[in-house]
């Protein structure tokens, strides 16, 4: 058993979800310490599912800052003894991870599907071959969202952060809220997901995203439609753009080509449809409607 | 302005995947420049045009040569040279280890800004820019989309969940790239031809022991099997039966 960190994330008045899961893998590690930071998150951030938490909360923490959060997450390891460092792989784990790491000349280990006192296996070439390693030093490990169910909040123990914060030549001037009120694709349990059988941008505007935010469902694209101009890369599910792990993934004239499938695949359920049966996205879809999309969308979307 | 781009070397999207004895086996990969590192390489040459100065490409590889046509190709674009730091045994998964040479390699260049891409597409890591960043005592911004420079001041644009996040630094610093950044440049033949009297430089570098963690056992994923094609005699009651089984039989909705 080790001594854990895990860094939380607030989003709002709550936890964020993935935060939660992270919380609970560490919580079969061993012993946790659980550390959240920004301005005016204390109370949110006591929501965190670890017995002990640290709160560093400083208006000079407003906004993710790789050299100042760095600083307060070295600080708090040397002083806990702490053996592994656990994040979320989102925007800010995956920079703050490495950075972290390199402070305190730990091993890395990003976007992790799998983390436990039995080892961590992560994905390699966008998730066309798995990797499993049993660290034997100290390390800082990012978990992929999804990969766990969330832990439950509940009031441990609370302190304020009381160490130094690094002064930082990072300013952030502006946060700009793209699509505003739509779900973020990472951290969605349905996808919705166009690609080029939609024939146009319009047709992703008046079909993809109307039917995602009739499910609650974050919208996706394929590299295609991306490339194509229909949609910005924040949506783009594979291998170079996102990779999700929903509930259920939804694909719609998509043919599924072996890049965007490696950022799909380790979905719980997926559903396709597409006029061609021989699509590549039927060998890997659980449900597959054969159909032309024009047709069926409009049912579907009367029927959610 | 003189800027350093970090290049890396990675398995062409075609390689083939085997796994030998729990091992990847790379016997048989032919590299590629990281897709990441174009959009860098790019904006490197647009803030060379715009504000002078010098673009160094820098890699680390192994002492294979194969490699140095493809890396040719970014000088091309428009970069001013190539130091490739040459290290016997090379291995794309160590990212501390390989961010201390390439910092190392760094302290030596004059440079005000380092640009590489978000990620390999191999390790997917997203790990070496950022650990070079801070070995070097440097701010770094991850995930950019967009990246100015006034006045000597930058103003990058990096992908946040659900937006983007706006950072305003000095130099030096440290960005990594991110696929919307720019459009990289076909270069025209007169481009190519100068590109093969750039200096390109192979210098040995000693392999160092590091706190990487090893990977003790690859493995391809299961496969996934295709499910069921659901029949039906119109668009309807395909429909019906679909939500059916995403509410019955998956309870996903």
């Amino acid at each position: 058993m080790s001594n854990v960190l895990v860094v939380g994330e607030v989003d709002g008045s709550d936890v964020k979800n993935i935060s939660q899961q992270v919380a609970a893998v560490a919580s079969g590690m061993g012993e946790v310490t659980g550390l959240v930071m920004g301005n005016g998150i204390s109370e949110a951030g006591m929501k965190l599912a670890v017995g002990k938490i640290i709160i560093a909360d400083n208006t000079s923490l407003e906004h993710y800052d790789a050299v100042k959060y760095a600083s307060v997450v070295c600080h708090i390891a040397n002083e806990n003894n702490i053996e592994t460092i656990l994040l979320g792989a989102t925007s800010m784990g995956k920079d703050l991870g490495p950075r972290v790491a390199a402070e305190l000349n730990w091993g890395y280990l990003g976007d992790c599907l799998e983390a436990g006192s039995e080892g961590f296996i992560r994905p390699n070439f966008a998730g066309k071959v798995l990797a499993k390693s049993n660290p034997e030093g100290p390390v800082v490990a990012s978990i992929r969202n999804n990969a766990y169910p969330a832990g439950e909040a509940w009031s441990g123990s609370v302190e304020n952060y009381s160490g130094n914060i690094t002064d930082s030549s990072l300013n952030t001037t502006e946060i700009e809220t793209v699509g505003a009120g739509t779900i973020e694709l990472t951290e969605a349990s349905i996808v919705v997901s166009g690609g080029r059988g939609l024939e146009s941008a319009e047709n992703y505007d008046s079909m993809i995203r109307p039917l995602a935010e009739s499910m609650g469902a974050a919208a996706g694209a394929s590299r295609a439609i991306v490339d194509a101009g229909w949609v910005s890369h924040s949506h783009q599910v594979g291998q170079t753009g996102k990779t999700v792990a929903p509930d259920l993934y939804l694909a719609i004239g998509i043919s599924g080509a072996i890049q965007h499938l490696g950022g799909m695949s380790g979905s719980k359920y997926i559903a396709a449809i597409n006029k061609d049966p021989d699509a590549p996205i039927f060998k890997i879809a659980d449900y597959g409607i054969v159909g032309d999309l024009f047709e069926i969308l409009p049912v579907l979307k009367s029927k959610i | 302005m003189n800027i350093a781009v970090l290049i890396k070397m990675v398995p062409d999207t075609e390689s083939k995947l085997e796994i030998n004895g729990g091992k990847l086996d790379g016997g048989n990969f032919k590299y590629m420049v990281n897709p990441y590192d174009e959009f860098a390489v790019e904006q490197a040459v647009q803030f060379k045009e715009s504000e002078g100065g010098k673009v160094t490409l820098l890699s680390l590889f192994s002492e294979n040569n194969s490699i140095d046509t493809d890396l040719r190709k970014m000088l091309a674009i428009g970069a001013d040279e190539i130091i490739v730091l040459r290290q016997k045994n090379y291995q794309g998964d160590k990212p501390l280890g390989n961010a201390k040479i390439l910092a190392d390699a760094i302290k030596e260049l004059d440079v005000d800004l380092i640009l590489c891409g978000i990620q390999g597409i191999d390790y997917y890591q997203a790990a070496t820019g950022t650990m070079v960043a801070q070995m070097l005592g440097m701010p770094n911004i991850s995930g950019v989309t967009n990246l100015e420079i006034n006045g000597g001041k930058l103003k990058a644009k990096r992908q946040i969940e659900g937006g983007l996040q706006t950072i305003e630094t000095p130099t030096p610093a440290l960005v990594t790239c991110q696929k919307d950044m720019n459009k990289v440049r076909f270069p025209a033949l007169k481009d190519i031809m100068m590109s093969k009297r750039k200096p390109f430089e192979n210098r040995d570098v000693e392999s160092v022991d590091s706190n990487d963690v090893v990977t003790s056992d690859s493995s391809l994923p299961p496969t996934r099997d295709g499910g069921e094609i659901i029949e039906g005699e119109n668009a309807e009651e395909k429909v019906d039966k679909l939500l059916e089984k995403l509410k019955m039989e998956a309870k996903v909705l």
